[in-house]
């Protein structure tokens, strides 16, 4: 493994005056399992020449939960809670991608409403969760305040989670065949107030950091994942769309709902840098946050009164067989992959299939060459949570 | 030339001012953006242990079982997906009069233990939701960090703990 790093013609050295001398011997640095820019436990491998990188290797596994082998012993409502606990951040989708998977093969119809208000959590919880990554991210590069402003905006989303599932963080609210509670006409008024609240909060986000020389400096061709890297390593949602691919579940193979819905796919364009580089992938999510919005002014619109709960037997048994379903989850496809024997209560074999584990697969690709503070960049750009890299 | 380097060795005159500019001018932007905090906007947070928050209705916190209106069904442990419930129920002794609970089901089985280990349970609120009679509840209570792992473990039969019906549930 250990073999020298080439970054093509070696630069003129200023200081020290032997280049050879100074590759021979690489430094090998652990970042983790605890560095704050990995959002999570990752150690990643860093064998650093003086300051830039020559290979990164992650190691993962500090967050693994047998999630997939305990399924196999839990009823299939059981379930939920344990995928809650893989993407943290984005727990509405989670849920969501299983219960559809359930519902496709018990050919559950899910009425209106429920579809509607799974459409609306879900788009507030992809709000909820790029401010997260815009507030971390900004954190990592050494901004501080943006963070409590995304905080205090991600906030008033999680109380309206807690109000209306119980929980803050792990809600287990999209159930098999429909949603747990209905939301109340006060509580959607406050979701309009949010909206509106939420489209000005972006604009200021976008002078604060968006725009920031600091920060386009920092991120602007830095760490660039081509669009060919990204297609051969099976990247997507924000990573891939910011290399430029219009590439979105909801609008290239729509499920629930969202072929009703009208709103744009943003991609990056390389207003600053390249496409594919941070601060593409950055802008992709903060455009996100605004055709969410859109999203959910009309799911406004449509909400009508009615069932939130579809006909479910009591005892879930599924049909022998096997189904994949993918949704577009904040950080790319979140896919279930569940197998069924006749007439058993629980899971066969639940595989998931986790954007993020990709991304990571990415970061040895990308790392060599690379200053050891943009890596760290690099690193909270692809927006990784470990819960579900490890499962 | 390292491919991800971003400085600009062939930068003109114009480039480098405007850079210059452009850096001084978003920078100011922003910090005035956190300036205006500094007046003028209400402050989120709250200092806690003196001030709470009420937390909304359907809130899951620790769990409370009323055993007064237990049946012993047992279908909040097989919902369980942690098995963090114990329940042990016997034979109600011949002659003994049998008691309803609040909406009317006859207690026909006399419960003698109700366990949840609190330290395991991931507060999804499954149990809750099968419970026929409405008895095992989640609370608001959010306060009860312990010394040891064992004093997790809740026996709703205690007496001790029986009293907190009239400390935490609303009724």
């Amino acid at each position: 493994m250990q073999t020298r790093w080439d970054i093509g013609e070696p630069e003129k050295p200023t200081i020290n005056a032997d280049t050879e001398q100074m590759k021979s011997e690489l430094l090998v640095l652990n970042m983790g399992p605890q560095h704050p820019a990995t959002h999570g436990v990752l150690r990643i491998e860093i064998w650093t020449d003086s300051e830039i990188v020559a290979h990164a290797i992650p190691h993962l596994g500090y967050l693994h939960r047998c999630m997939e082998k305990h399924s196999e012993n839990i009823d299939f409502r059981g379930v939920i809670p344990y995928v809650d606990r893989l993407d943290y951040l984005a727990s509405m989708y989670m849920e969501w991608g299983y219960a559809l998977t359930v519902e496709k093969m018990l050919g559950t119809e899910v009425p209106r409403r429920a579809e509607l208000l799974r459409i609306l959590t879900g788009e507030l919880q992809r709000i909820g969760s790029h401010l997260m990554a815009f507030g971390t991210y900004a954190l990592d590069l050494g901004a501080f305040s943006p963070f409590l402003y995304a905080f205090d905006y991600r906030e008033r989303i999680l109380r309206l989670f807690e109000e209306v599932s119980g929980a803050r963080l792990l809600y287990n609210y999209i159930w098999i065949g429909g949603v747990w509670n209905d939301w109340t006409d006060e509580q959607l008024e406050r979701v309009k107030t949010f909206c509106d609240d939420m489209e000005e909060e972006a604009k200021k986000y976008h002078e604060l950091v968006s725009m920031n020389k600091i920060f386009v400096e920092r991120t602007a061709n830095v760490g660039v994942m081509s669009l060919q890297d990204c297609l051969d390593f099976g990247a997507t949602g924000p990573v891939l769309r910011g290399a430029g691919y219009k590439w979105d579940l909801r609008k290239n193979k729509p499920y629930s709902l969202y072929s009703e819905f009208d709103f744009d796919v943003p991609v990056g364009t390389g207003e600053q840098g390249v496409p594919g580089d941070c601060w593409n992938r950055y802008i992709v999510r903060m455009k996100e946050v605004i055709e969410s919005i859109k999203i959910i002014r009309q799911v406004m619109d449509k909400l009508e009164p009615g069932s939130i709960m579809g006909k479910v037997p009591k005892i879930i048994k599924l049909p022998k067989g096997e189904v994949y379903v993918r949704t577009e989850a904040p950080r790319g496809e979140i896919g279930f992959h569940m197998v069924a024997e006749q007439d058993q209560k629980t899971p066969y074999r639940l595989k998931v299939k986790s954007p993020c584990f990709t991304h990571i697969s990415m970061l040895p690709r990308v790392a060599p060459g690379q200053m050891i503070a943009d890596f760290v960049a690099t690193v909270g750009s692809i927006d990784i949570v470990l819960g579900e890299v490890d499962r | 030339m390292n491919p991800h380097s971003t400085t600009h060795e062939t930068a003109s005159v114009k480039d480098y001012f405007g850079a210059l500019f452009n850096g001084i001018k978003t920078t100011v932007v922003g910090m005035w953006i956190t300036f205006r905090y500094v007046w003028g906007v209400k402050s989120v947070s709250i200092e806690y242990p003196e001030v709470r928050e009420v937390l909304p209705e359907r809130s899951r916190m620790r769990l409370f079982n009323d055993v007064q209106n237990c049946i012993s069904c047992t279908q909040c442990a097989m919902a369980c997906p942690v098995d963090c419930i114990y329940i042990a129920s016997e034979k109600m002794p011949e002659g003994a009069e049998i008691k309803k609970t609040s909406n009317g089901q006859p207690i026909r089985l006399l419960l003698t233990q109700f366990t949840i280990d609190t330290a395991l349970c991931c507060y999804c609120g499954l149990c809750t939701t099968v419970c026929p009679t409405e008895c095992l509840t989640h609370s608001h209570d959010y306060e009860f960090s312990q010394y040891t792992i064992d004093g997790m473990k809740y026996d709703y039969l205690a007496p001790d703990v029986i009293a907190w019906r009239d400390r935490i549930v609303k009724v």
